[in-house]
């Protein structure tokens, strides 16, 4: 019988497996840092039918694996611990653009902001914008549901996705698409999206293209505490007006931002920002615009600034879509959050986020989508101070019990991994856990793609029972 | 045999005891659905939902809204239009469903083109599966990625992984202005690409549909977006204001199907999984989906 790698470089090249400590190095992470593990081996198909036959080597083998897009990912979804790591960059052609139907089909491994190039010269862009979107991939997008500052207004990757084309890891390929009006049949594409890697991997995906707005009004208002930032965004929302975009960035944030060559020209005295943007029609558009910035006058912004035009506009959003780069700047670590609360309450949760930060002594620095209430209280910190680092983790365990215990939830757009891992038990009883095990049993009945992750393995009736689920 | 659970743990207990003797179950609550429930076994005992009914959470400011299953649209509809904010499904066959059946079925309506279908507007649930589970899913805010999206796998399908006790959905603001307009359109000079345009535009209404040989078109937006829109419309053909009510009635009138389903959607392999995961012994309403049952 031949051995795994040799297998493997069979399949795709032997260039394309990679075996080598040195050379495994970059794989070690994805874009939380704190977390290392070390994949067995990574394989790079460059075809669907390599991954096809990669997949179903490893079924044969009966080898547990990673797939892994660009490694953007913030929270740890990635890392392959002592398995296979399957690589899915190579996989990077835009397969069609239909401009007439709206609609593109691309492979796993295409850059998001790629994707929108592709679609510009038709007047059309794809909707779901994460910070990383100038690297990270669809397929990567799609396993995370990856949201992003506009998802306010056009929705999250599972609105935008149409089908998909899977290979589960028992090796058997699937067409998974979204239900349509009159369809019977269960939405397995809609709890395939999402799937943090753990049902299989993406093959090909169909994403709905969304028209560019005919007008764009980026707004930047400064406010003296965050309390009136964070009061005027639940207000904009309460008040029916749905903005494609409503960001707000703290004090820590702007700092951090304009100390760094991303530098957006944010007011640096400010307690908070809100960076607003409402488009669509240019008929009612400036209606939507006034009525922004009453509310943020009522709420006490000291200013509202204006983009005048697109060079000013991406300004703005650089800033914004940077901060967590400019983050490095400041500290070597950075813990990074990303619970969801109920917008009403985003005042006094952020009050007692200052709190919790004053006393264990850390560096709060909020940025954040908060017309959907999706908090980002990001800490950068000196790692290799084991005092710092535990008075890090003891703040973000209570930010997260706040959260929980305020009704909201552990995630909005970066996904479980094992960075929240321990926090699901907290949030889901045991039930819930446990359904959520036998949903990717029925995709993954040997438990072999991305091991470890989203829900703890103890949570599973039967675990011990499964075969392979240790592999 | 008719059982009308009135908390979701006795439900749960009532489908643990199903499990356990076998008993084959057709849910219902308000009967809007007869005429698909007519495909479930005949032997089947009934599991009435209609006492689950409530609202029990719902925060105006937050866009958000949890109730019980046997809720119907219209009460959804009544408290959340006292702050100029609706579920905005408006569901073929009208209000008196429930919002349990609206979700389990995914039923659509005029406005799903725009304003989103089932699967875009429940952010959560609690239901029990054919175990007798009792599951939560997803929570009460607008974006949550936190485990498996058990919330999508429900919404629609019809009562066969588990019967939905609870639900949470996102709501929208109601427009501003609100009309709809009844269109002849005309027959030449370039109005059905014009219409087409218009559909697929940036001034795009809420909802357009054939009625009795014209065109019903609903605009919804600030005034100066409907004003633009309204002088588009009035380019298609000659254009009489019409009463937004008339859409109730087409609702009611309910032009899509709803007889018994027709073809098996259990038939590839992976739906089979899934339905044996959550409900091993095929008691939650066999046959609805045009499947086999022995």
């Amino acid at each position: 019988m031949t051995d795994l790698p040799t297998e493997l470089s069979d399949i795709v090249g032997a260039r394309h497996v990679l075996q080598r400590a040195t050379e495994l190095l970059v794989y070690e992470n994805d874009a939380l840092p704190g977390y290392h593990k070390r994949p067995r081996l990574a394989v790079f198909p460059g075809t669907r039918d390599e991954v096809i036959a990669v997949v179903r080597a490893l079924h044969r083998a009966r080898v547990a694996f990673v797939p892994r897009g660009a490694g953007t990912g913030l929270s740890g979804g990635a890392l392959a611990d002592d398995v296979v790591l399957i690589g899915l960059q190579r996989m990077r052609r835009i397969i069609s653009v239909d401009p007439a139907g709206r609609s593109a089909v691309v492979e796993p491994g295409v850059v998001n902001s790629s994707l929108t190039k592709a679609a510009t010269p038709f007047g059309l862009h794809y909707a779901p914008d994460p910070s990383s979107q100038s690297a990270c991939t669809i397929g990567g997008n799609v396993a995370e549901n990856a949201g992003g500052p506009h998802c306010l207004k056009y929705g999250v990757t599972l609105n935008h996705v149409l089908a998909a084309s899977v290979v589960l890891p028992g090796g058997d390929v699937v067409r998974l698409e979204r239900p349509g009006e009159n369809d019977t049949g269960y939405d397995l594409l809609g709890a395939y999206v999402g799937s943090e890697g753990c049902f299989g991997v993406t093959l090909d995906v169909t994403v709905r293209l969304t028209p560019n707005p005919e007008g764009i009004r980026t707004m930047l208002a400064d406010f003296t505490s965050v309390d009136d930032a964070a009061r005027a965004a639940s207000a904009i929302v309460a008040a029916g007006i749905l903005p494609a975009a409503l960001e707000l960035m703290d004090h820590g944030t702007i700092e951090a931002v304009e100390s760094s060559i991303y530098a957006a020209g944010y007011p640096r005295d400010a307690a908070a920002v809100l960076l607003i943007e409402v488009d669509g029609a240019l008929a009612g558009l400036d209606d939507d615009v006034s009525a922004v910035q009453r509310i943020c006058r009522e709420c006490g912004a000291r200013e509202i600034r204006t983009a005048s035009d697109a060079g000013e506009r991406a300004r703005l959003w650089q800033g914004r879509k940077k901060a967590f780069g400019a983050m490095g700047r400041v500290a070597p670590h950075l813990a990074v959050q990303d619970a969801v609360v109920p917008r009403t309450k985003l005042a006094p949760i952020l009050a007692r986020i200052a709190e919790i930060g004053a006393r264990q002594r850390i560096h709060v620095c909020n940025v954040f989508h908060a017309g959907d209430g999706n908090l980002h209280p990001n800490v950068p910190y000196n790692g290799d101070d084991p005092d710092e680092a535990a008075r890090v983790h003891a703040a973000m365990r209570e930010i997260m019990e706040l959260c929980i215990a305020e009704g909201g939830t552990i995630t909005g757009e970066h996904g479980v991994g094992l960075d929240k891992i321990g926090y699901m038990e907290r949030l889901f009883p045991g039930e819930s856990l446990d359904a959520m095990c036998r949903l990717r049993d029925a995709f993954d009945p040997e438990r072999r793609a991305n091991p470890g992750k989203v829900v703890p393995s103890h949570r599973c009736r039967e675990w011990l029972a499964a075969p392979g689920a240790h592999t | 045999m008719t059982s009308r659970p009135a908390t979701a743990a006795e439900l749960a207990g009532m489908i643990r005891d199903a499990h356990d003797r076998r008993t084959r179950l057709r849910v219902i609550a308000r009967g809007t659905w007869q005429g698909c429930t007519a495909a479930v076994a005949p032997d089947a005992a009934v599991l009435d939902v209609s006492g689950l009914s409530g609202i029990i959470e719902y925060v105006p400011g937050d866009l958000t809204l949890t109730a019980r299953a046997g809720t119907t649209v219209a009460e959804v509809d009544a408290a959340t239009s006292a702050h100029g904010q609706w579920c905005p499904l408006l569901p073929w066959g009208g209000d008196e469903g429930t919002l349990g059946a609206t979700f389990a079925t995914a039923t659509h309506g005029p406005c799903s083109v725009s304003l989103g279908a089932p699967r875009d507007l429940a952010i959560g649930m609690e239901f029990v599966d054919g175990t007798g589970a009792l599951i939560r899913a997803g929570g009460r805010v607008v974006k949550n990625v936190a485990g498996f999206d058990l919330t999508r796998l429900l919404v629609g399908s019809w009562g066969t992984l588990g019967v939905i006790t609870e639900l949470s959905v996102r709501l929208r603001a109601r427009p501003a202005v609100d009309e709809t307009w009844s269109v002849a359109i005309e027959a030449g000079g370039g109005a059905r690409a014009r219409l087409e345009e218009f559909r697929r535009g940036p001034l795009a209404p809420l909802a357009m549909m054939e009625f009795e040989g014209r065109t019903l078109v609903r605009l919804g937006g600030n005034a100066a977006f409907v004003a633009a829109s309204r002088e588009i419309v009035k380019t298609l053909g000659a254009a009489d204001p019409c009463d937004t009510r008339i859409w109730m009635r087409l609702r009611q009138r309910d032009p899509k199907p709803r007889g018994p389903l027709a073809s098996s959607a259990l038939g590839d392999p992976l739906s089979t999984r899934v339905k044996k995961q959550f409900d091993p012994r095929h008691i939650l309403n066999p046959g609805i989906m045009g499947e086999a049952y022995a």
